[in-house]
């Protein structure tokens, strides 16, 4: 390997120093502060507004101080970025559910003590590398858990069982699925990339020479997001599971021809999901026309495209326009709640800050020379934040069909918020550790 | 080995996707944002109605008439005040629109007119209509409104010399403020409420068409004391028997007595004189008359007006007409239009309803000037004579019950027929001095109690006379 190799990718180079990382967190600040103090003065009861940003405020201050502290060569983009994005959602859900915000403050505070034990954890990926298989089976047994005793913290007939339940307390583990799957993946293909790389596609009579190491794990992927979609009717992890693997597999052998396969595969197993499954069936029809069924089946995605349509450019304004009339705003489309609000302008803020995440996650594995486990871990756990984001982004915009996963950062939901930070810990160490 | 290609690759990819995710929110945020917008569906343009003030509606007194309340959510309720002025008002309603003089003039009822919207829609401002003064008056109304109550028919009060409509009621009407619990029995209902029988019922004018008739033999010079033998039997058309309004003996009767009996026979006697060149003329100076309109049809029901226009080409087709029950019908604003005529020498004033508008940051009334050119029906002598006729038709005539002490009031009391029931009219003025006065028009559905009809329209005039004699000319 030489220097040469180490594309430094355009728009993301190193920042050093810790003044813009406190810079980014004092804007963010401001921005919440701004925001409720506009609340107040349109006369609504912002106290518990205010607890929050105090502590947003704390968690900022105490997560930047301790990874200064612990991890003095990391990403300084990354946590302020982060923070700034989960204030913003967490400022959007206050107006909208002020109980959901009451929750999502506390989940800020478990979201961010879990990060600062993330970062200070000994020996993480090779912990992560050696009991890779360990880790796949109690992921698998978490997929059964749910699919045995999974409920619905809503309690609603027919909504999906993704969450298993204790008292009061909901987990949704396919959050933490998703990590487990990553570093699987991530520790298994840097195994077995240089026997991908060293091979070729095709046999010297023209003839297909994959090998089962590829066949088999895809195989196997599919399988578990077929199994996922048959039992519990959770497109979005599906198809995100999916995707994950095939990107990670084709990063990990070069094979840009994989990707196609895997494309055609998501393809193939849409058009017989569609005539097997009710609901994937919903979201196709309703993607395709919408406004047929614009009071019925449609009425989410509809009121979401009218929400853009409202904000226009410059957006609604802070706590004004009617996104409450999206069911789940909070969650799933919390990016048209705050397109009404903030616009254009507003809805181009948000995807700059998720795109820039994934620019420094994806940067960050480009600086792990000669590792390829941190390699594929960082850029699986960038395209975790990356995929889903635009499937969410796209799905509310009737971009693609839509898919129910939350926004990275910005919705409700302590499993997703938590698993995000654990995800943007291991970034940070990443970034720290490189070279 | 790094990957360095296939990361590279990859970040390509997943920016052309937030990209992507971009121009499509600017799709729909700039160029689809319009026709999304103005969808049935959009539950924000509710709110926003919910939230609009409307401007209040008051009387041409300063009486408060309708008016806008917000309530604990900030979503505004419209209330009417006075069940008197239900139908003259019409409605507002956020799920079935507006109506009436609502209707007329919504855009400045809502504020819509207002060239600082910007301003209300950068700083959410509560949008706010301007308030508008109407030229009815609460006092007249609401006696006319008692005078019909158990009726089923229209009665409109013009003012003169100016052309304000003091009152307007039609009836069976609605409520505005149960619109949203009624409104399907109110539009399933087959005498139609939101029909606005004063101001578009086409009604037969039957005895009615006399009065224009009897302008005519006086700009002709017909004599009005020739005796007309058995001038009180009645006339046979068709199968009906047209009658004076009230029962009368069968007796020789002159011009005048017929026209303030309401007899047929007279007025065909003098049809014959006129010729029907003249009568064409009284027939067209008659259309014209229906053709005004003191709403925009737009604002009113939507229920078909039927076209008033006379087909004159025969003279079964004239005395038809003569009679008040050919192809010519007359709306009960015509009929007050043409007694607006008789009080003020020969010349209609054009009516209106609005004399002045507040806007919201305004505490000044500012005068509604708009031209309304009087429209001329006869001429001063005429007129002057006209109402000597119509006085005497109070005094001695059918129209006895309009009367009222120490009041100069004239008037023409008659009867018509439609299809199977019999309508009751009353039309008539009173005077306050020089061309000051009130005129009136009240026809009465299925009723041929023409006393009846005088009575409301005597209780109505005298409400007026007492109004307007307080108010310096």
């Amino acid at each position: 390997m030489n220097a040469q190799e180490i594309v430094a990718l355009p728009s993301a180079r190193p920042v050093n120093g810790r003044g813009a990382g406190w810079a980014l967190l004092l804007i963010g600040g401001a921005f919440m502060g701004v925001t409720n103090v506009s609340m107040t003065l349109q006369g609504d009861d912002t106290s518990s507004q205010w607890v929050a940003l105090l502590v947003w405020c704390v968690c900022a201050i105490m997560g930047e101080w301790w990874l200064w502290y612990r991890l003095p060569k990391h990403d300084p983009l990354m946590f302020p970025l982060v923070l700034v994005m989960t204030g913003w959602g967490l400022i959007t859900i206050h107006r909208l559910l002020p109980t959901f915000g009451e929750r999502q403050t506390l989940w800020l505070v478990v979201a961010t003590l879990t990060l600062c034990v993330v970062i200070a954890l000994p020996k993480l990926f090779q912990w992560l590398r050696n009991y890779r298989y360990l880790l796949l089976i109690f992921g698998l047994f978490l997929l059964l858990g749910t699919i045995l005793f999974g409920t619905n913290p809503s309690g609603a007939e027919g909504a999906p069982q993704l969450w298993l339940g204790i008292g009061n307390l909901y987990f949704q583990p396919s959050e933490l699925l998703k990590i487990i799957l990553v570093a699987f993946l991530a520790s298994y293909l840097a195994e077995q990339y240089s026997a991908f790389r060293a091979g070729n596609l095709f046999s010297e009579n023209r003839r297909w020479n994959i090998s089962p190491r590829i066949l088999g794990p895809m195989l196997l992927m599919w399988g578990l997001s077929v199994i996922i979609l048959i039992w519990q009717r959770d497109l979005g992890t599906a198809i995100l599971f999916f995707v994950l693997f095939v990107t990670l597999v084709y990063v990990a052998s070069g094979y840009t021809i994989l990707l196609w396969a895997g494309v055609l595969l998501v393809l193939a197993a849409g058009v017989v999901a569609y005539r097997l499954f009710d609901v994937v069936q919903l979201r196709i029809d309703i993607w395709l026309n919408p406004w047929l069924e614009a009071d019925g089946r449609a009425y989410q995605i509809v009121q979401s495209l009218m929400a853009f349509a409202a904000g226009g450019t410059f957006g609604e304004g802070i706590g004004q326009g009617y996104a409450a009339y999206i069911p789940v705003i909070h969650s799933d489309f919390i990016f048209a709640a705050i397109a009404e609000e903030w616009g254009l302008i507003g809805i181009t803020g948000v995807i700059a800050l998720l795109a820039t995440l994934v620019m420094r996650g994806l940067y960050t594995a480009s600086l792990q020379r000669g590792r390829p486990f941190q390699t594929l871990l960082a850029v699986g756990l960038s395209l975790l934040i990356g995929i889903q984001s635009l499937m969410i982004m796209g799905g509310v915009l009737k971009l693609i069909p839509l898919t129910g996963v939350t926004l990275p950062f910005f919705s409700y939901g302590g499993s997703s918020l938590v698993m995000n930070f654990i995800i943007v810990g291991m970034l940070l160490r990443l970034s720290a550790e490189n070279g | 080995m790094n990957f360095s290609r296939e990361i590279r690759n990859l970040l390509l990819a997943l920016l052309i996707g937030f990209a992507m995710v971009s121009l499509s929110a600017g799709y729909w945020a700039l160029v689809g944002k319009d026709g999304l917008l103005a969808r049935d569906d959009n539950p924000r343009n509710v709110e926003q109605e919910t939230r609009l003030v409307r401007g209040r509606l008051y009387d041409r007194n300063g009486t408060l008439l309708v008016e806008s309340m917000l309530d604990e959510n900030g979503r505004v309720q419209r209330n009417y005040l006075f069940p008197a002025l239900h139908s003259a008002i019409g409605y507002a309603s956020l799920r079935y629109g507006v109506g009436g003089i609502e209707a007329a003039y919504d855009q400045i009822l809502r504020g819509d007119d207002r060239s600082s919207a910007w301003q209300t829609d950068l700083f959410h401002i509560q949008q706010q209509g301007s308030d508008l003064q109407l030229t009815l008056d609460l006092t007249v109304q609401q006696a006319l409104w008692d005078g019909m109550q158990g009726q089923q028919g229209a009665a409109i009060a013009i003012s003169v010399p100016d052309g304000e409509v003091l009152a307007l009621v039609s009836l069976p009407t609605f409520d505005p403020d149960q619109l949203d619990d009624q409104w399907d029995v109110l539009t399933a209902d087959p005498s139609n409420p939101f029909f606005n029988r004063a101001l578009q019922g086409q009604y037969q004018p039957g005895g009615e068409m006399q009065t224009p008739l009897m302008i005519a033999a006086l700009l002709t010079n017909q004599p009005l004391d020739l005796p007309i033998v058995d001038g009180t039997a009645p006339y046979p058309l068709d199968d009906l028997e047209i009658t004076c309004a009230v029962r009368l003996p069968i007796m020789s009767l002159n011009l005048s007595d017929g026209y303030a009996f309401a007899c047929p026979r007279p007025l065909v006697t003098l049809s014959a004189a006129l010729g029907d060149q003249q009568l064409l003329e009284v027939f067209d100076q008659f259309s014209e008359l229906q053709t005004i309109q003191l709403l925009p049809t737009s604002a009113l029901s939507n229920t078909a007006t039927p076209s008033s226009l006379a087909t004159l080409d025969t003279p079964a087709t004239i005395t038809y007409n003569v009679l008040g029950q050919g192809d010519l019908t007359a709306t009960p604003l015509s009929m007050a239009i043409l007694n607006t005529a008789i009080i003020n020498d020969g010349n209609a004033p054009t009516p209106y309803l609005v004399s002045a508008v507040r806007p919201p940051d305004s505490g000044e009334w500012i005068p509604i000037d708009t031209i309304r050119p009087p429209i001329p029906i006869t001429t001063s002598s005429t007129a002057r004579q006209m109402q000597d006729l119509m006085r005497y038709t109070v005094v001695n005539g059918a129209a006895q019950n309009a009367g009222r002490p120490n009041l100069d009031i004239g008037g023409h009391a008659s009867l018509a027929y439609s299809g199977d029931t019999t309508l009751a009219w009353f039309t008539g003025f009173t005077t306050l001095g020089g061309r000051r006065g009130v005129a009136i028009a009240i026809v009465l559905e299925n009723s041929s109690d023409v006393g009846l009809a005088a009575d409301i329209g005597g209780a109505t005039l005298v409400a007026a006379q007492t109004v307007l004699s307080l108010t310096p000319p």
